[in-house]
């Protein structure tokens, strides 16, 4: 009798191995991602929502986005990736152009925003209209005038491409290719852009100082700009109407989701980490210097808009000198272990369509 | 010995019932098939031209909608189970879905999908925006999507589009449908039961609300027109036939 019961537990325990292996293997090896650690950089809050919580960071994820990200064949002409307009080199916004180019030498209608600390983000684009980390992708790779691509075509290229295939399975377990995948695998890689390196972040955590000139810059800014540039983000994340004018696009912003008459002309407000990168400025790109953003705050705006935000009715007063060590101390937001991370950058050159 | 063979013809029949309680959940399987029906005729897609309650006549090219959480209602207790389904008058008509059995007198679902799964990044399945029902460029899915055209639209092409969504208040869109068995059925185990369901056109430009082609010939945004639109499905559904 007993000889029976050991054989029955030992054809189970095979069977179980058997349909074990057989769920995770495609020939690729056994499914082993490694796993990896979301850092929270000292002294900043816990971000609101966690992203990582059912897509988990892997080496695997991570790569499989990066890929994707510097990826021009995603787009209908197949120049176009997503790093055309987030450029490592300007903290993953469009250096020197107040607006982007997309495929078939179109223009976009808004600055794009650096890609920077956006686990911290709960709305995405400057009017809020994302919702989520992982569906941000989705606007720019079908609009025509940015990727161009419809994401069927997105998905069946994907489908066909061994390398693409190798690298799903490695960051997922099977050749499953899917939006929600390929979704997933870029947030790993966007989510984990974060700057915490720069000369001000090494000042609060006491391993420099400012020079005299950027600690009265430093003091301005944060009797002057702080109520909507919070640090350590130096954003709220907000959206604020800050007396931009209507412009040639007739953009009124947050509205246009909300479709609310009390949000027109709200964007939100940008971080300004990096912001000696980032130029131009504003939604639209159309200050191109930090002092010119400072002398709209002094004299550009219409104190008069409707919605203008209340922190921005009271006048702004600063001397030349002042508006110079502000510049100075923002400059001090630069982090270059940030832009010129190599796990950031490409591993080959990369073409820009600019 | 003999209290090994014991253990042992425990842990197999153990094994058994584990099996067998997946295998024979005390459940029935429903099936609900939708009908589309304006004017009293079916809808045929991209052909027919149908006349709303204002006169105003229309062809419809596109009839895609979600229907989310179906259900039975036992004595008003609610068994729900969250799952999507899409159902698209060009293709599939109809959902399976499993429900305990008992006894019930009512059937429910939503026509829109959960708030939250509008909101919690890259969905699959049926919520996969591969399936053209999700908005790129402001957040959320499109709950209800009409497509077609009429003399009396002033839009382009004399298109009419209405893509009904939004899931953030006051303007949510998902609409909650109750519709009562004409008799109480009993639905044992392993039984299987089907719906028919027919979706009335003509309910959608009147019941509720008017909606007039003429003045809106689309609705593509979230807002207080889409939450209009959508106050008048509840009405667009009614039991065809029990099976």
């Amino acid at each position: 009798m007993k000889y029976k019961v050991i054989i029955s537990f030992l054809f189970f325990a095979a069977a179980s191995l058997v349909i074990i292996s057989a769920t995770r293997n495609d020939g690729y090896g056994p499914y082993k991602p490694t796993y990896l650690p979301f850092n929270i950089p000292k002294g900043w809050p816990k971000p609101t929502v966690n992203y990582f919580a059912k897509n988990r960071l892997t080496e695997e994820g991570f790569q499989l986005g990066k890929k994707l990200f510097y990826d021009g064949r995603l787009s209908s002409d197949g120049q176009v990736s997503c790093a055309s307009c987030h450029q490592s080199f300007g903290a993953f916004a469009t250096f020197d152009h107040d607006l982007s180019h997309g495929v078939k030498n179109t223009f976009t209608t808004r600055n794009a925003p650096a890609l920077m600390n956006l686990a911290w983000m709960t709305k995405f684009h400057w009017d809020g209209g994302v919702n989520h980390l992982e569906v941000q992708p989705l606007g720019p790779l079908t609009a025509p005038n940015e990727m161009g691509q419809s994401l069927d075509t997105v998905i069946s290229y994907l489908k066909n491409d061994t390398s693409y295939r190798r690298m799903f399975i490695a960051a997922f377990g099977d050749a499953n290719i899917s939006s929600q995948r390929m979704l997933r695998a870029l947030a790993q890689f966007t989510g984990s852009l974060i700057t915490a390196n720069s000369k001000y972040d090494k000042v609060m955590n006491g391993q420099d100082t400012f020079s005299n000139f950027e600690k009265k810059g430093y003091d301005l800014f944060k009797l002057n700009c702080a109520a909507c540039h919070k640090e350590p983000l130096f954003t709220d994340n907000s959206f604020r109407n800050n007396g931009m004018a209507l412009n040639r696009f007739a953009d009124e912003g947050r509205k246009k989701i909300t479709g609310l008459p009390g949000d027109s002309l709200k964007f939100k407000v940008p971080s300004l980490r990096n912001i000696q990168l980032t130029y131009p400025y504003m939604h639209d790109g159309s200050i191109f210097s930090v002092p010119q953003v400072i002398d709209h705050y002094i004299s550009g705006i219409n104190v008069n808009q409707p919605g203008l935000d209340s922190v921005l009715k009271k006048p702004i007063l600063l001397s030349k000198l002042q508006k110079n060590q502000i510049t100075y101390f923002l400059y001090t937001l630069t982090d270059t272990a940030f832009t010129k991370n190599p796990r950031f950058n490409p591993d080959a050159p990369v073409y820009y369509n600019h | 010995m003999n209290r090994k063979y014991i253990s042992g013809l425990l842990f197999f029949a153990g094994m058994c019932c584990l099996q067998q309680s997946y295998a024979q959940k005390n459940e029935a399987s429903i099936t609900l098939r939708f009908q589309y029906i304006a004017n009293d005729k079916p809808l045929v897609l991209a052909d027919s031209t149908y006349t709303n309650a204002f006169g105003e006549q229309y062809t419809i090219t596109k009839l895609k909608f979600y229907i989310s959480n179906p259900r039975f209602i036992v004595k008003e207790k609610n068994n729900k189970e969250a799952s999507v389904f899409l159902i698209d008058a060009a293709g599939d008509d109809s959902i399976s879905f499993k429900a305990p059995a008992g006894e019930y007198s009512k059937l429910m679902f939503s026509i829109g999908v959960d708030s939250a799964l509008n909101s919690s990044g890259a969905q699959a399945g049926a919520l996969d925006p591969l399936n053209g029902m999700f908005w790129t460029w402001n957040s959320g899915y499109v709950y209800f999507k009409m497509e077609g055209y009429s003399p009396s639209s002033t839009a382009d092409l004399k298109r009419m589009e209405y893509h009904i969504g939004g899931y953030m208040q006051p303007n949510n869109a998902s609409r909650e449908i109750s519709l009562a068995l004409d008799k109480t059925i009993t639905l044992n185990k392993a039984d299987h039961q089907e719906i028919l369901i027919n979706l009335n056109l003509d309910k959608y430009w009147q019941s509720v609300n008017d909606i007039k082609i003429a003045s809106n010939p689309l609705i593509m945004v979230p807002g207080s027109l889409a939450k209009k639109a959508s106050e008048n499905f509840p009405a667009m559904f009614q039991i065809a036939t029990l099976h």
